[in-house]
């Protein structure tokens, strides 16, 4: 079953070593995450040595090795969302979810990163949940954002 | 037929195959230079930096690492100049504060004149030479491990850290790394790291003797000249 998802990536990137990131990223894309046993088979379809795989999927920010949860909080530490008081709220948030900075919590809802800049210094503090900006964040404001998206998916999951 | 170059190493004409290092045209004459992550026969990182030597070109000098350089007709390379001798010595000092425990780092360290270390000791198991990963991709053709990591995290680690299925177990990943030989005063503790020098006074002893290091079973043929024209 694993190694169907991956022939169908595979197909429209090639086989090719050069297209490894190419792959990585389909592959991050499908399973929100890289799983071992996939990069084990990425590794032997590409011929790229499995050090190498396992040395790119570290090095890239954009891949992840642990599982990752479904909504993804960014939490900029930029300059001037740092001033603004980002590493305040980010504690609240942290407490708040009782996990550390790129870890996820334990139901596996949310994932919290932290973020050098994103470029969007006069909107901060800036949080990114789920690819969606929202600018000038507080506590308060952050805490019902969770909230929001913690009752979203319970509704969600009580329909199905 | 090899072609052969002549080249000029601390005003001594040396003649060597084309296509190889300065640092091994060097110590096949007898003229050492210190050297840690160099193997023979195996390709040069010049990760350590010890191996600097300065290339005079043109009136100007440039210092390089001798063991990626490449060996050209009519190059003047000087390895003893008071710059490179000083500067190395702060690469020993640096090595020691990086990774203490290791007698082959101390014992570098000690010839290339260094009498202590002015730098905070990290204490970290690893300097980050590259012998395992490389002999492992070269001699062994295996690449069970590698370099992860970017900038300060950069480590030595086995894939997703599982010893693969496809290693060898020849063990040279252990038998080639600097930190396997701990300093004779014993392994040194988080906080209570110093710089050993102990083997100061074998050294006036050793020094003009050949492969003769206290013990430096790493560098072969490393027998650095300390700085005697100070």
């Amino acid at each position: 079953m694993h190694t169907e998802k991956l022939d169908n990536i595979l197909e429209t990137t090639g086989k090719s070593s050069s297209e490894l990131i190419e792959v990585l990223q389909e592959v991050q894309k499908t399973y929100n995450y890289l799983p071992e046993d996939i990069l084990r088979n990425v590794s032997e379809k590409l011929e790229v040595p499995l050090i190498e795989v396992f040395r790119v999927a570290n090095f890239y920010k954009a891949f992840t090795l642990k599982p990752r949860g479904e909504h993804i909080l960014t939490v900029c530490m930029g300059t001037a969302c740092h001033v603004r008081g980002a590493p305040k709220f980010l504690d609240e948030v942290l407490g708040q979810l009782g996990i550390k900075p790129g870890e996820t919590t334990e139901d596996g809802e949310f994932t919290v990163e932290t973020v050098n800049c994103l470029g969007a210094c006069a909107l901060g503090p800036v949080v990114v949940l789920d690819g969606k900006y929202y600018d000038h964040m507080t506590a308060g404001k952050l805490r019902v954002l969770i909230q929001k998206y913690r009752n979203k998916s319970c509704k969600e999951s009580k329909k199905q | 037929m090899n072609e052969y170059v002549t080249l000029t190493i601390n005003g001594s004409k040396v003649k060597t195959p084309q296509g190889t290092s300065v640092l091994d045209a060097a110590l096949s004459y007898g003229i050492c230079i210190p050297h840690l992550c160099h193997m023979p026969g195996i390709s040069p990182i010049g990760a350590c930096r010890l191996c600097i030597v300065e290339v005079v070109k043109n009136g100007k000098s440039k210092v390089t690492t001798s063991c990626t350089l490449e060996v050209e007709e009519g190059m003047v390379i000087l390895a003893h100049t008071e710059r490179i001798l000083k500067a190395r010595k702060n690469i020993a000092e640096m090595l020691v504060a990086e990774a203490p425990n290791s007698r082959a780092i101390q014992d570098i360290a000690l010839r290339c004149g260094v009498k202590e270390v002015r730098y905070p000791f990290r204490n970290k198991d690893c300097v980050l030479c590259g012998r395992c990963v490389r002999i492992c991709a070269e001699t062994w053709q295996s690449k069970s491990l590698g370099f992860v990591g970017r900038g300060s995290e950069r480590h030595v680690a086995l894939p997703f850290d599982k010893r693969p299925e496809f290693c060898k177990q020849c063990n040279d990943c252990i038998n080639v790394c600097p930190m396997t030989i701990t300093p004779c005063p014993g392994p040194m503790k988080k906080g209570e790291e110093f710089f050993c020098g102990l083997c100061e006074s074998q050294l006036s002893m050793a020094e003009n003797i050949v492969d003769t290091c206290v013990d430096c079973r790493l560098g072969e043929g490393f027998n650095c000249l300390r700085a005697k024209n100070k």
